[in-house]
Parts: structure tokens; sequence; C-alpha cells
């Protein structure tokens, strides 16, 4: 792509010539701002800027291979600003033997000058030249570029050659001709660079969606489906994933507020303690009840701590925890067992001599417990001690809450991070995962 | 649109959070027994736990 800035006609009107190769009408839709002008009938590529239209090069093309979805001649709005598509290039690259091409439309607007629109695959990019150069960022990998604030990581290079061409164009266009061509992308933007011997083109595109240029030019039926991810193109799920961190953000500090807050106006009543003995070796009935104790307000959770002197054997305690007054019994079973030695793979140990349950939703009233202790006969005497406070916090709660929201943000930041891969599979610098070996 | 529904499930579960904090809920397995006679309370072994028997662990590694 090359422009110059555009020299405006008095009012607008196409000029009409005839083609020195064939003779067919021409219409110049740029006026002398065209450098060169293709032939629709003879594919001969004149210059625009020679009285007697000199040919510069004729090419043979397939009837049909291109097919502009955007005729020549169509009006449409980008930007707010009216544009007429005067010219049209395939242009194509080649990476590990397999041709890539896109097509290029040149637009026209005899105040404002030249634009391009490009499109590969029903991706859309509007292109304009840039008037200063990007800065180029040191010793960056991948390679980066700044422009106006905004860091470009490099996604390609690759030798694009012209392999057709239609219309006008502000620069000597010919087919056949290749420049070296490097993006890179800071979606929805791209910068381009067309390198020609020493001379340097700088452009930058941004992300269009098809049906936004068929509504810009006013194009019947519906755009093509865009294939696969573009360079530059905006990832709708990267938006979804910071702003699902940040409530995510704003969920845990709403998470540790409850957190202390529950803490805080939790009573943590001890509202019994009794110590006991239980003799595995003796036999008989080994159930007993404890003195009743008050459990106080509201329906809340009561913990029952078993602290035992347990060592490489077990003992199992039955609980039910007894309303005196209506006769409803919470019933639980609770195993203590502590086991621990020496192997060849070290020191071990496992289970613990304490143990803490919840006993939930608790009414308040006058309650007892009924302890059946169990053990194996040989285990001999085991002391243990019984502890239950009223109402305390139930921090595994909060773990399953966190849990809770952070598996919608990793789901998320994952679906976002699929679409980051799919982008740069097709750069230099695809993102290479254990996956991709296989 | 997939904030808003975060938000929402967001919320939910705070609230689910809360509900389960101040009722006192608990992820422990607690049997609730109706009506136990009052003469357990002299007679502790007229009393049979449904976790009585359980099957028990009986080792270490």
């Amino acid at each position: 792509m090359s422009t110059g800035g555009p020299t405006p006609p008095g009012k607008p009107q196409a000029h009409a010539l005839n083609c020195p190769g064939c003779g067919a009408a021409l219409t110049v839709r740029s006026f002398n701002n065209a450098v060169t002008i293709v032939c629709d009938s003879c594919h001969s590529i004149l210059d625009a800027k020679d009285p007697n239209l000199k040919i510069l090069q004729q090419f043979k093309a397939a009837t049909g291979k291109d097919r502009l979805v955007i005729p020549l001649g169509t009006r449409g709005k980008i930007r707010g600003i009216d544009y007429e598509v005067i010219g049209f290039e395939r242009r194509t690259i080649h990476v590990e033997g397999v041709a890539y091409s896109w097509h290029e439309y040149v637009l026209f607007n005899p105040y404002k000058g030249f634009r391009y629109l490009t499109e590969y695959d029903g991706h859309w990019n509007d292109c304009s030249t840039l008037k200063a150069l990007p800065e180029i960022v040191s010793f960056s990998s991948p390679p980066k570029v700044k422009y106006l604030g905004e860091t470009y990581k490099h996604f390609q290079t690759a030798r694009a050659s012209t392999s057709f061409v239609l219309g006008e164009f502000p620069w000597q266009v010919r087919v056949g001709e290749s420049v070296e061509v490097s993006d890179y992308v800071s979606p929805p933007r791209v910068l381009s660079s067309e390198q020609t011997g020493n001379e340097v083109i700088w452009s930058m595109g941004e992300y269009m969606l098809g049906k936004d240029v068929w509504k810009a030019f006013r194009l019947p039926g519906s755009p093509p489906v865009a294939v696969g991810v573009y360079e530059n193109q905006p990832s709708p799920r990267s938006g979804e994933a910071k702003s699902i961190w940040r409530t995510f953000a704003f969920f845990l500090l709403a998470l540790v507020i409850l957190m202390i807050g529950f803490d805080l106006a939790a009573s943590k009543d001890q509202v019994f303690t009794g110590y006991y003995r239980f003799d595995s070796n003796k036999r008989g009935e080994a159930s007993f009840v404890t003195d009743d104790f008050e459990v106080k307000g509201h329906a809340s959770n009561v913990e029952l701590t078993t602290s035992t002197d347990v060592n490489n054997r077990w003992i199992y305690l039955n609980y039910a925890l007894i309303n005196e007054a209506t006769g409803q019994a919470f019933d639980f079973g609770r195993e203590v067992s502590y086991y621990h030695g020496y192997d060849s793979d070290g020191s071990w140990s496992e289970g613990s001599a304490n143990d803490t349950v919840a006993v939930p939703r608790v009414p308040p009233g006058r309650y007892y417990l009924r302890v059946e202790p169990e053990g194996d006969v040989g285990n001999g005497t085991t002391y243990y001690t019984i502890t239950i406070k009223r109402d305390v916090p139930q921090y595994s709660f909060y773990g399953i809450a966190l849990g809770a929201l952070l598996l919608p943000a990793i789901v998320f930041s994952w679906r976002a991070l699929s679409f980051e891969h799919l982008r740069w599979a097709e750069s230099d610098h695809p993102v290479i995962t254990s996956g991709d070996d296989e | 649109m997939m904030r808003v529904l975060y938000v929402l499930y967001g919320m939910a579960v705070l609230v689910g959070l809360s509900v389960a904090e101040y009722q006192g809920w608990s992820l422990t397995r607690i049997s609730e027994v109706k009506n136990v006679p009052r003469s357990v309370r002299d007679n502790p072994g007229s009393y049979r736990s449904v976790y009585s028997s359980y099957h028990h662990y009986s080792g270490g590694k």
C-alpha cells in the first residue's frame, strides 16, 4: 500500500478514457490521483500519469477466481466519511508451501485521500497508511513496536506478492511484484510494514466485522462467515475474563468481610465439657449419659470436640445429642484413630488423636449427651475429653464458596486463553503446549 | 451478559453461604431421631445409635 495526498478536483465526477491495449472504455474515479489503472477487459496495467496511458504490464488472470464482494465504484461510509471503491488486488504469501491469499480494496475520497479494506477468510480490516514511524522496542522477544503509546507484538513476517489487480492504484502496481510484509498486532489493531529495498511503508489496520462492512457499503445479502481467529481479531473472551476477575475480586472481598462478620457475631460459647475413660477390656454396657446443659440462641450448630490419648489404636464413639424436653436426638458416630510408625519410606503417621464435628441446626433447649464408646478388646484404657461449643463458624463453607466463585473465573480465563492460542497458532510465534507435540 | 450472570451466581453463592452460616449447617452426616424415650436418661443402654457397631477402622499402615 502506498499513498500520497489527494488532489481534490473542483467537482467530483468520473473521467472516461479508453484502454490503448484493447480499446475498452476505462473509468477513472480518482481523477489525477491514480498512478496506475488496470483495464478490466485485457488486464493491461496502464501508466495513469502518461497522457497516452502507456502499457506497463499485461497479465493473465483466470476469470471468476476473484469475485469482488464490493464492486468497483461502490460508495460507502467509513468512519462517517464517504469513500468509493476504486481498486482491488489479491496478494498472496507462501508459508511452508501453502499459499494464503487476501484481498485489498482501494478506497478513495477526493478530500481525505486513500484508505484500504482488506479481507481474509471473512475477516475485515480498515487500513490507512501511517504518517509517523512506529518505534521499535529493543531486545524484545517476540519483537515489538510502539505507536501512539500502544505496544504491538510481532505476528508474522512473509514475502507477499501481488497476484491480481483491478481498477486504480495510487502507486505503481505490478502483478508478480513482491514485498516483505511484517505484521504487529495489538487487537483490534494491526501495524503492517511493507519493505521494498530501502523503502518501508507502515499502515495501521483496525478489525471490522463483515456485517459492518456490508452496512457501510449497503451491500446486498450477508457477508461471508469469518473462518477461524484472525491475527488482530479482538477476543470476545478477553474482556469477559477481565470483567469476571474484577467481579471475583469484589466477591473475594465480600467473602472475607462475611467471614470476619460471622466470626465476630458467633457466640462460640462452651456449653459442656467432660473428662472420661473407656476400658475396652471390660465387658458390660459401656454407654452413659452426661449431665444436661443449656444450648442458647437461635437454631444454629453445636461443635463437639473429642480429644483422646489414642496412640496406634482407635476408639469409636456413638453420640446422641438429646433434647430433654422434646426427645429430639442428633445421632452420629465418630472414629478417632491415630497411627504412626517407621518403614522403608521413612516415618509415617495417619489420623489424629482429636476430632471435631459440627452438629447442624440445633434448636435452643436443654440437652444431654448419650455416649457409647467402642474399641478393640486389648486396646486397654482410653482417656478422652468431650467439649461442646455453641454457634461456631464453619470455615469449610468459605473454602467451598471460594471454589464456587473461582470456578467460573477459571473457565472464562481458559476460554480466553484458548482464543489467544488459536490466534497465535498462525503466527511466527505459536504457543507451544505439550498437546501440540503429539 | 456473562458478567451479569456471574454477578447473580456470585450473589447466590454468598447468600447461600450466609444462610448456611447463620442457620448452622454442617457437612457432617447426622441422623435426626424423633421422640427418644425419657428412659434413656436413666437407662442409656436402652437406646441404640444408628451408628452402633458401624464398621470401624482397625489398623494403621
